[in-house]
C-alpha cells in the first residue's frame, strides 16, 4: 500500500471555490477521509463519491493533518479511521479539533463500547464501525449543519441577537438541504465565523470607548460560574445571572458579554479532551485537562492531573481555581484541581505559565494588570500545573498566582511536555530547566526554588531545547516567572550572554511569573499541531521570529525586531521594556510575537504552515482585539519574543525555549480565548508586552482561531464593559 | 424456444440493449455465456450460502458501473495484497516474546475491518474470535486462532479468485447484468 497523500479530488462540482455554481447540496461537501487500509480506503472513496461529495484521501494521518491546515477551511468533515499507524485516529482528532474545529466522523472495525465511548469524549461526531455502508455515509453531511447551527446558537446567545437572527435564518435555509440553498451552508458558516470576529470585535470596541471596563478578577468570575451553575449553563441568562451575582455597578450587558464567552469557551474545554495528542506529552495532559474542563462538573481532576498535558483549558482551570474567582466558570474548581493535578509536573509548569499568560492576554485585564501582577494565580495553585490556559477568569491576578505554580512543580523538568510535541519534547525539557534553573535565581516571590530559569546568565548553556525541555520541567512555573520576571524588573539580570534576552525578560518578569515555566509548558501542552507554534517558539523561535517578524503585521514586526535584538541582552531589554508597556504596544506587539513565535520554531517548519497560519490568524484576531488585549498579550509576546530576538544560538536556544513557552502559553492563551484576546497570552507573558505577547498572542489567537474556545478568550479577557 | 427466445427478449430489453441484441441472435457464444452466467451466479449464491460473503459484498458490487467496470475486482484484489501482509506482520507479532497485545490488537482490528469492507463474513468472524483471544491475552489461544484465521483468508481467496476468473469470461454486456444481480439469474436460464 501506498502511503498515497491524496490529491484533492473534487468529484462533483466546484472544489475550493467557496461554493460557485455548487451542485445541491449535500452534493459538494468536501471530505477528508483519513485511512491507511488501502482496501477500505478504496472503497469508502467510492462510495462518498457516489454521495455526491468532494472527496480528498490520505492514507496518513500526519499527511491529513498537514492538508488541513493548508487549506484551511476548505474541508467541510473528516472521515478518520481509529488504528492507524503513525498517529492514534483519537489525537488526530484532537488535533482537528482544536486547530480547526471541523466535525469528525470516527471509523473501526473496533466495536467496543470503551473506544466508542472513547472517539464521543473525543469529541467525534460520529463512530462508525466497518464494514460501512453506503446508507452511512449518506447523511454524514448532518454533522456539518449541526455544528455550523450550534456555533451560531452559542453566538447568538451572547452577542446580539439580530445578527445571530440573520445567520439563524440563512442557516435555516442551509439546512433544508434544498437545492436552493447550497452556498447557504457554506455562506452561513463564514458569516458565523465574520460574526464572531464582528462580536468580539464589538465588544472590544464597546469596551473601549463606552463604559468603563468590568474587569472579571478572579472573584467576580467565580461568582459568575457559581452563578451559571446554579441556573445551568444552559439555560442561565444574563439577568438571571446577575441578579444572583448580585453585585453592584455590574449591568447585565456585562454579564451577557462574559457569558458568550465563558459559553464559548466551554465548547471549546469540551471538544478537545479527547483529542488524542499526538505528542504523548500532549496528550496525557490535554485529555486530562480537557476533560476535565469539558466535564467540569463531574470530572475527575484526577484524571486531569493524571494527563500531563495541561491544555489551556486547564490553565483556565487553574485560574480558576485559586482564583476562587472562578475564571474559568466552570466548575471552575475542578478545573483549577485538575490544572494542578495534572501536571503535577509539567503540566503544572505549562498550566502556570499558560495561565499566567492566558492572564496577561487578557489584555483586556492587563490594563489593570501590571506585568507582574499578572502573576496568575495559577501560582495560587502552587502546582505547576500548566494549566494552559486559565481562562478569562484568570485576570490579571496571575501575578501572584503564576508565582505558586512556579514553585509547585519544581522538580519536574522533564515532565513539561511542551507543545511543540515531539519534537520538542526534548528541547522543551531543557529549556524548561534551564528556566527553572535560571528562574530562580530571579527573586521570584515563590517557591521558586525550583525555578531555575538556567538562562540567567548562564548563557543558557543548553540547547533551546534543554531549555524548554527544563523549564518544561520547572515547566511552567520557571518559565511563567521568568516571563513574569522580566517586566517585574526584579530579576537580577542573572542572564546575561545569550541569555540577555531571555535573561531580560526574566528579568523582567516579576518573579512571581513563571515564565519559564510557562512556556515550557505551553508548549508541551499544546499536541503537535500546536507545537507548530510553539515549537517555533521552542526552539528556532528565535530565528523565526525574526522570519515572522516579516510576516506579521507591521506593528509585530516591530515587536519583534525588538525581540530579535535579543542577540544582546541589551538589545532585548528593550523588549522588557515594552513589555511593561505592553499597552503601548498592544496588540500589534502582540500578534507579532505570537505569530512569530509558532512560526519561528523553524524546527517544526512543518507545522510551520499551520502555525503561519495560525498567526496570521492571531494576527488579525489581535487586530481586532484591542490594545488592551495586546498588553496583555503583549507579555506573552514580548516574553515570546524576546526569547526569539535573542538570536544568538546559545541564546536562541534559551530564548527560543522562552518563547516558545511563551508561544506555547500564548497558544494556550490564545486556545482558551481566543476571542482575539490571548488571555493565556497574557498570562504567559506577564512580560507583558509587546514583545512576545504579540507574538503569543498571535499563536494564541491563532490556537483560539483553530478551535480553541474563543470563549476562553472571552473569558480571560475582561468583558467589554 | 421461441417462447423461450421471446421471454428472453423481454427480459433483455429491459435489462440492456445489448442484450436484447445478444439474446435476439442465439448464437452458440451467447448460449455459453448465459451458461457462464449460471455458473457464475450459481458460484456467487454458494459463497454467500455457505457464509464466505455477506451482504458487504453486494455493496462493493453496487458500486461498480461504468466508470469503475472493475471495481469489485480491483478491491478484492488489493485487499488480499495488503492482508497478506498484514498476516505476515501479525505473526511476527505473536512470534514476539513478550507479546505486545496492544500492537496485536491494532493489527488485528486492521485486518478486520479491511475484511469486513469487502464482505469477507468467516474471515471476520475469525478475526473477532482472535480478537477476543487476544484481549484475554491467551497466550496460547492466539496462535490457535489465528491459525484460523489464515485458513480463511486462503480459501476465500481462492474462491473469489476462481471466481473473478469466471466472470472475465462472461462477455462484458452481460456481465453488467450479471453483476450486481443477485442470486437470481436472468429468465433466460
Amino acid at each position: 500500500m501506498d502511503p498515497s497523500r491524496a490529491a484533492s479530488t473534487p468529484s462533483y462540482g466546484p472544489p475550493g471555490d467557496g461554493g460557485g455554481p455548487a451542485p445541491e447540496f449535500p452534493a459538494g461537501l468536501r471530505v477528508l477521509l483519513v485511512d491507511d487500509d488501502p482496501t477500505c480506503l478504496k472503497i469508502l472513496d467510492r462510495m462518498l463519491r457516489k454521495c455526491l461529495y468532494d472527496v480528498t484521501t490520505c492514507s496518513r494521518a500526519a499527511v491529513a493533518l498537514s492538508t488541513l491546515r493548508e487549506k484551511k477551511g476548505w474541508f467541510d468533515l473528516v472521515l478518520s479511521d481509529v488504528y492507524m499507524p503513525d498517529m492514534d485516529g483519537f489525537k488526530l482528532l484532537e488535533h482537528i479539533g482544536l486547530e480547526m474545529d471541523l466535525p469528525v466522523i470516527m471509523m473501526s472495525a473496533d466495536d467496543h463500547k470503551d473506544v466508542v465511548m472513547k472517539g464521543v469524549t473525543h469529541g467525534a461526531c460520529d463512530y462508525i464501525i466497518k464494514p460501512v455502508r453506503m446508507e452511512s455515509l449518506k447523511n454524514i453531511w448532518q454533522h456539518v449543519v449541526r455544528k455550523k447551527r450550534n456555533e451560531l446558537k452559542e453566538l447568538e446567545n451572547s452577542g446580539s441577537v439580530e445578527e445571530d437572527d440573520k445567520h439563524k435564518r440563512s442557516l435555516d435555509d442551509g439546512d433544508n438541504a434544498s437545492s436552493g440553498c447550497v452556498g447557504n451552508w457554506k455562506n452561513a458558516k463564514r458569516k458565523k465565523e465574520e460574526e464572531e470576529e464582528e462580536m468580539v470585535e464589538e465588544h472590544d470596541d464597546s469596551s473601549n470607548t463606552k463604559k468603563p471596563r468590568v474587569v472579571w478578577s478572579v472573584d467576580l468570575h467565580q461568582q459568575f460560574v457559581t452563578a451559571v451553575n446554579q441556573l445551568g449553563v444552559d439555560k442561565a441568562v444574563p439577568k438571571k445571572i446577575l441578579e444572583l451575582m448580585n453585585v453592584a455597578g455590574l449591568t447585565r450587558e456585562n454579564v451577557a458579554s462574559h457569558l458568550q464567552k465563558y459559553r464559548l469557551y466551554l465548547r471549546r474545554v469540551s471538544v478537545p479532551q479527547h483529542h488524542s495528542r499526538f505528542d504523548a506529552h500532549f496528550a496525557s495532559a490535554q485529555e486530562v485537562t480537557y476533560n476535565s474542563i469539558g466535564s467540569v462538573s463531574g470530572y475527575d481532576f484526577q484524571a486531569l492531573a493524571a494527563s500531563t498535558q495541561l491544555l489551556p483549558h486547564n490553565i483556565a482551570a487553574l485560574h480558576s481555581g485559586p482564583r476562587s474567582a472562578t475564571n474559568t466558570g466552570m466548575g471552575v474548581s475542578a478545573i483549577d484541581q485538575i490544572g494542578f493535578l495534572n501536571s503535577g509536573k509539567q503540566v503544572t509548569n505549562s498550566s502556570n505559565i499558560i495561565s499566567s499568560s492566558v492572564q496577561q492576554i487578557n489584555s483586556r485585564q492587563m490594563s489593570d494588570i501590571h506585568g507582574p501582577s499578572n502573576n496568575i494565580e495559577l501560582n495560587q495553585h502552587g502546582q505547576s500545573q500548566q494549566v494552559v490556559q486559565p481562562f478569562g477568569s484568570i485576570n490579571r491576578q496571575f501575578g501572584e498566582g503564576t508565582t505558586k505554580f512556579f514553585s509547585s512543580p519544581s522538580s519536574e523538568l522533564t515532565n513539561f511536555s511542551l507543545p511543540r510535541g515531539t519534537i520538542n519534547g526534548q528541547p522543551n525539557n531543557s529549556l524548561a530547566r534551564h528556566m527553572n534553573q535560571h528562574g530562580q535565581q530571579f527573586p521570584i516571590s515563590q517557591q521558586r526554588s525550583n525555578m531555575e530559569i538556567t538562562w540567567q546568565g548562564q548563557g543558557l548553556p543548553r540547547s533551546r531545547g534543554q531549555l524548554l525541555t527544563e523549564t518544561a520541567c520547572h515547566d511552567s512555573r520557571l518559565v511563567s516567572a521568568l516571563l513574569q520576571q522580566v517586566p517585574s524588573n526584579n530579576i537580577p539580570n542573572h542572564v546575561s550572554g545569550g541569555l540577555e534576552t531571555s535573561a531580560n525578560m526574566l528579568t523582567s518578569l516579576p518573579a512571581n511569573y513563571m515564565n519559564a515555566s510557562c512556556s515550557t509548558s505551553p508548549q508541551a501542552l499544546y499536541p503537535d499541531v500546536h507545537n507548530s507554534f510553539i515549537t517555533g517558539l521552542a526552539g528556532s523561535c528565535y530565528p523565526r521570529v525574526s522570519s515572522i517578524g516579516a510576516t506579521p503585521q507591521t506593528g509585530s514586526v516591530k515587536a519583534l525586531s525588538n525581540s530579535s535584538n535579543l542577540k544582546g541582552m541589551d538589545n532585548h531589554v528593550p523588549n522588557y521594556d515594552i513589555i511593561a508597556e505592553q499597552h503601548q504596544n498592544k496588540s500589534q506587539d502582540w500578534k507579532l510575537q505570537n505569530v512569530n513565535l509558532p512560526y519561528q520554531s523553524g524546527q517544526n517548519l512543518r507545522h510551520g504552515q499551520s502555525t503561519i497560519d495560525c498567526r496570521s490568524s492571531l494576527m488579525g484576531n489581535q487586530d481586532s482585539t484591542s490594545s488592551a488585549k495586546n498588553g496583555f498579550n503583549g507579555n506573552a509576546g514580548t516574553v515570546v519574543k524576546n526569547i526569539i530576538s535573542t538570536g544568538s544560538d546559545t541564546d536562541k536556544e534559551k530564548r527560543e525555549c522562552i518563547v516558545q513557552h511563551k508561544t506555547n502559553l500564548v497558544e494556550n492563551c490564545n486556545r482558551v480565548t481566543y476571542d482575539g484576546i490571548p488571555d493565556f497570552s497574557y498570562q504567559d507573558i506577564l512580560f507583558e508586552d509587546n514583545i512576545i505577547t504579540n507574538e503569543l498572542m498571535n499563536v494564541v489567537r491563532k490556537q483560539q482561531q483553530e478551535g480553541i474556545e474563543q470563549v476562553d478568550n472571552e473569558f480571560n479577557f475582561n468583558p467589554p464593559v | 424456444m421461441a417462447l423461450h427466445i421471446s421471454s428472453a427478449l423481454a427480459v433483455s430489453a429491459r435489462l440492456h440493449p445489448l442484450l436484447r441484441f445478444c439474446f435476439h441472435n442465439t448464437c452458440p457464444e451467447m448460449e455459453n455465456a448465459s451458461g457462464l452466467q449460471r455458473q457464475l451466479a450459481s458460484m456467487k449464491k454458494n459463497l454467500f450460502d455457505q457464509g464466505y460473503l455477506d451482504e458487504q459484498f453486494n455493496q462493493l458490487e453496487e458500486l461498480q458501473d461504468e466508470s469503475s467496470p472493475n471495481f469489485v475486482e480491483e478491491v478484492v484484489t488489493l485487499f488480499f495484497r495488503d492482508s497478506s501482509r498484514l498476516m505476515a506482520n501479525i505473526d511476527q507479532a505473536l512470534e514476539q516474546c513478550p507479546r505486545d497485545f496492544h500492537r496485536l490488537h491494532k493489527l488485528l482490528h486492521r485486518l478486520k475491518g479491511s475484511a469486513s469492507s469487502i464482505g469477507a463474513a468467516k474471515m471476520k468472524n475469525e478475526c473477532t474470535s482472535f480478537g477476543e483471544f487476544c484481549s484475554e491475552e491467551n497466550l496460547e489461544g492466539c496462535p490457535r486462532s489465528f491459525q484460523k484465521v489464515k485458513k480463511e483468508h486462503t480459501i476465500l481467496r481462492q474462491k473469489l479468485e476462481s471466481y473473478f476468473q469466471s466472470l472475465s469470461l462472461v462477455p462484458s454486456q452481460l456481465l453488467r447484468q450479471v453483476g450486481p444481480v443477485d442470486k437470481a439469474t436472468p429468465s433466460c436460464s
